[in-house]
């Protein structure tokens, strides 16, 4: 079995800032990462490649230095690793992104029968590269599992998180799934993976290599424009309850707020 | 998924990535490609326990630039990651909560004129860069927990911390359990008060004359409105808020058009059990000479460390048997100016020299490792730490000694005086307070944007540990721990500057997930009783543009 595992760098929201005259990301001090919910799928990945055995691709696209997330994956345990880079990616929404994603899969060797995704990136919230790469590939798509096991035959089950409870649904691969982080607690890297993975090129691979059509490719092949980003509105008021003096008498305030309010009874 | 691995192998291994280690580091693989012939390079090795390079430092920065004498060329000194250098600088004396007093002249000691200016994190940064471009390794997210010495006593390696335990210290579905790695030689380069710096100097005798004195620094970035002429203008504050029998100071670094390093430094020599260092860091920036500097600003981010002030007489033996103390873990520091970068970064250039001529020797014993210490010996930061080798001890006395002292000091060139003026360790100076005396002061400074209070500032330190874990400070001994309470009113709570701990129904709480990793606890308590480990690999404080 081979499994591609999609990975983005992403800023670390909890330091991310917006501008309020230029409505433009502050990005000083800002730290790239990779995105948590990426590392959930890896490491469903990682546990159907220790239980049943299976080889483990991680795959990024993003500008050279996003190889630094390719190698934390192979550190925890990934057998390889593809970084998407070319100038043509650039300003790609979803689609584009999906496309130039769908054509690395197809690439891979031996042929790929499970890609993992991360739910969402925390940075677009968007949710919408996983099920354009299932579209892209022509593989069933299934999103929110938290939960993989895979027969020796291909078929799969997997508990997937919904609103109202968990389903339980059994397939066959091919497949994309999303993971949501309600999974497995991701693995650390070890020393001595980082230290393996020292040394070892990465292959990045460009619109040539993919043989992708380049208008489909970066911002030229991506139907959507952001038109304006804006950061909501700061709220005002509310009220502050300083437990550290008296705890109980704040707790009594919180409630006698929250039942006046109708939130509790 | 938890293998038993084999350990891992290297050549030289440094315990963290500051300024310290990376310049013995790349001092190190620039005299092998020198001199070393045909012979192979050492394979460095560098383990760091923050998330990312430069997230656990912090300082000022005023950099004196002899930092880099024969660590970096012309072309890398020019490319140093700065966007200012001193074009004016003042020194200020503060007499209480308004007036101040600014020294119509700079003291020729203390002048900084086109010193570069700005965050110690990117330079770490820029460091760990060339360390790299040189073949040296660097691994974070890893603390070193213990080191590993053979029957002989030489120190071999060191092992990881384990990630992955819970509260109870029972494994979690991701344990990783630790990691030995093995080395010629281990260079220490912990920082102020260090894990496994301050057992090794115990282990092995290498104890300097006097106990290290440290201050404990708080400092804030803040986020100012632009203009371009106030940046390179440094201020310098000493007096107010401290009183007369503590070393207390401030700064105020205009690093940019937009953006101000403002600090506060005090003595943990303190004796009054109620003095609370973060609200004598609130109440600087309130005075009329500090507060017109930052009018219209915002404070942004926010971090703490301990600094080691004992000078000369604090410094251990540098050297044992298969491992080297480079920067502030071994009290590297000037105390007059309280400049450690260039100190820190030349000790590393000597380590890294001397670990050259050992590899090529094949011999990293004592003997051949104290070349460090005396090419040390023989440079200029010998002569500085010689010079104002008696100025910080006066300044526990009253501040009239310390300024004579740092008066007679500058007056003959450090000659005077030239006994030890003795310290004692900075846990035993706390007294108990008088009868009567009320303990709590409250606080009495407006909290605003420009001067958030105590938590707001740990939030902006983004320090983060996974909170099922266990808890990384221990408190030795509960009874003794009541004792103090009784005593002394439980001072942790006022001098930890992360509000870690709380007393709560007469005992005391931990919230160890706010650690700044300053080890203000561990040296101020005044029964020793806390004792600062590694948390998880990873965890801590984020510090990105300190």
């Amino acid at each position: 079995m081979h499994i591609a595992v999609c990975v983005k760098q992403v800023p670390d929201t909890a330091n991310v800032r917006i501008d309020p005259e230029t409505n433009t990301l502050m990005r000083e001090g800002v730290e790239s990462i990779i995105n948590p919910y990426d590392e959930y799928a890896l490491e469903q990945a990682l546990r159907l490649r220790d239980s049943c055995g299976a080889r483990v691709t991680a795959l990024t696209m993003g500008p050279p230095q996003a190889a630094v997330i390719l190698r934390e994956a192979m550190a925890r345990g990934a057998d390889g690793a593809v970084l998407l880079s070319d100038r043509a990616f650039a300003g790609a929404d979803t689609w584009a992104t999906s496309y130039v994603i769908a054509q690395a899969i197809k690439k891979l060797k031996p042929k790929v029968d499970l890609v993992l995704f991360g739910k969402q990136a925390i940075d677009g919230d968007t949710a919408q590269v996983g099920p354009g790469v299932s579209e892209f590939l022509k593989y069933p798509l299934l999103t929110y599992a938290r939960d993989l096991q895979v027969a020796a035959d291909g078929r799969y089950t997997a508990e997937t998180l919904m609103d109202d409870g968990v389903e339980v649904i059994e397939g066959e691969l091919p497949a994309v799934i999303t993971v949501v982080k309600e999974s497995a607690a991701p693995r650390f890297a070890p020393l001595a993976g980082w230290m393996a993975t020292r040394g070892g090129e990465i292959p990045s691979w460009g619109v040539k290599q993919l043989k992708a059509v380049p208008d489909l490719c970066g911002l030229q092949g991506s139907p959507t424009r952001v038109v304006k980003i804006f950061a909501p509105p700061v709220k005002s008021g509310g009220t502050r309850m300083d437990g550290r003096v008296q705890p109980a008498a704040a707790v009594e305030a919180i409630v006698t707020l929250l039942s006046r309010k109708g939130v509790v009874s | 998924m938890t293998r038993p691995s084999e350990p891992l192998q290297t050549d030289i291994l440094c315990v963290g990535a500051g300024v310290a280690s990376l310049s013995t580091a790349l001092a190190l693989l620039r005299a092998h490609k020198k001199s070393g012939g045909d012979r192979l390079a050492p394979r460095v090795v560098i383990l760091e326990k923050s998330r990312a390079i430069g997230n656990h430092v912090l300082s000022g920065s005023v950099i004196d630039p002899s930092a880099f004498d024969g660590l970096l060329d012309e072309e890398e000194i020019r490319r140093l990651p700065y966007e200012a250098s001193v074009t004016s600088e003042a020194f200020c004396f503060l007499l209480d909560a308004r007036r101040s007093f600014s020294i119509p002249w700079v003291p020729k000691m203390m002048r900084a004129h086109g010193y570069p200016i700005g965050s110690l994190t990117k330079l770490t940064r820029y460091l760990a860069m060339l360390c790299e471009a040189q073949g040296a390794e660097i691994y974070c997210g890893f603390a070193a927990a213990e080191w590993i010495e053979d029957e002989s006593g030489r120190i071999t390696g060191v092992r990881t911390g384990p990630r992955g335990l819970d509260r109870e210290a029972k494994p979690k579905s991701n344990f990783a359990p630790p990691e030995e790695i093995h080395a010629r030689a281990v260079v220490l380069g912990e920082g102020a008060c260090g894990h496994l710096t301050e057992r090794l100097i115990d282990r092995c005798k290498l104890h300097a004359r006097r106990p290290q004195s440290y201050a404990l620094g708080i400092k804030e970035v803040i986020e100012m409105p632009d203009d371009p002429d106030r940046a390179g203008g440094i201020l310098h504050t000493f007096g107010h808020p401290a009183d007369t029998r503590t070393y207390g100071g401030g700064f105020i670094y205009h690093v940019s058009a937009t953006q101000t390093m403002l600090g506060y430094a005090y003595g943990l020599d303190y004796s009054r059990p109620e003095t609370d260092p973060h609200e004598l860091f609130r109440r600087f920036k309130t005075h009329p000479a500090i507060a017109r500097q930052i009018e219209g600003g915002k404070a942004v981010a926010y971090g703490a460390k301990v600094i080691p002030e004992g000078g000369l007489f604090s410094v251990p033996e540098l050297a044992t048997d298969g491992a080297l103390i480079v920067g502030d873990g071994g009290g590297l520091l000037d105390s007059l100016r309280i400049k450690g970068i260039h100190m820190a970064m030349q000790s590393g250039r000597f380590a890294g020299e001397a670990l050259a001529a050992a590899w090529l020797a094949d011999d990293f014993s004592r003997d051949r490792l104290s070349a460090y210490g005396k090419a040390l010996r023989a440079s200029p930061v010998w002569t500085q730490l010689e010079r104002v080798r008696n100025v910080r001890a006066p300044f526990s006395k009253h501040t009239v000694f310390g300024l004579a002292a740092a008066g007679a000091a500058w007056a003959t060139r450090g000659a005077l005086p030239w006994w030890m003026v003795r310290m004692e360790p900075d846990h035993a100076a706390m007294r108990p307070p008088r009868p009567g005396r009320a303990l709590r002061t409250e606080a009495t400074v407006e909290t605003t944007p420009l001067n958030p209070d105590r938590l707001t500032d740990v939030f902006m330190s983004g320090t983060i540990h996974d909170e099922d874990q266990p808890c990384h400070l221990h408190i030795l001994d509960r009874k003794t721990c009541e004792e103090c309470i009784e005593r002394f009113d439980a001072p942790c709570q006022r001098f930890c500057p992360a509000e870690v701990y709380r007393l709560e129904d007469g005992h005391i709480h931990i919230d160890f997930s706010n650690c700044l990793h300053c080890k203000t606890c561990q040296i101020k308590d005044p029964y020793a009783n806390i004792e600062w480990t590694p948390p998880q690999g990873g965890d801590g404080p984020r510090y990105t543009r300190m």
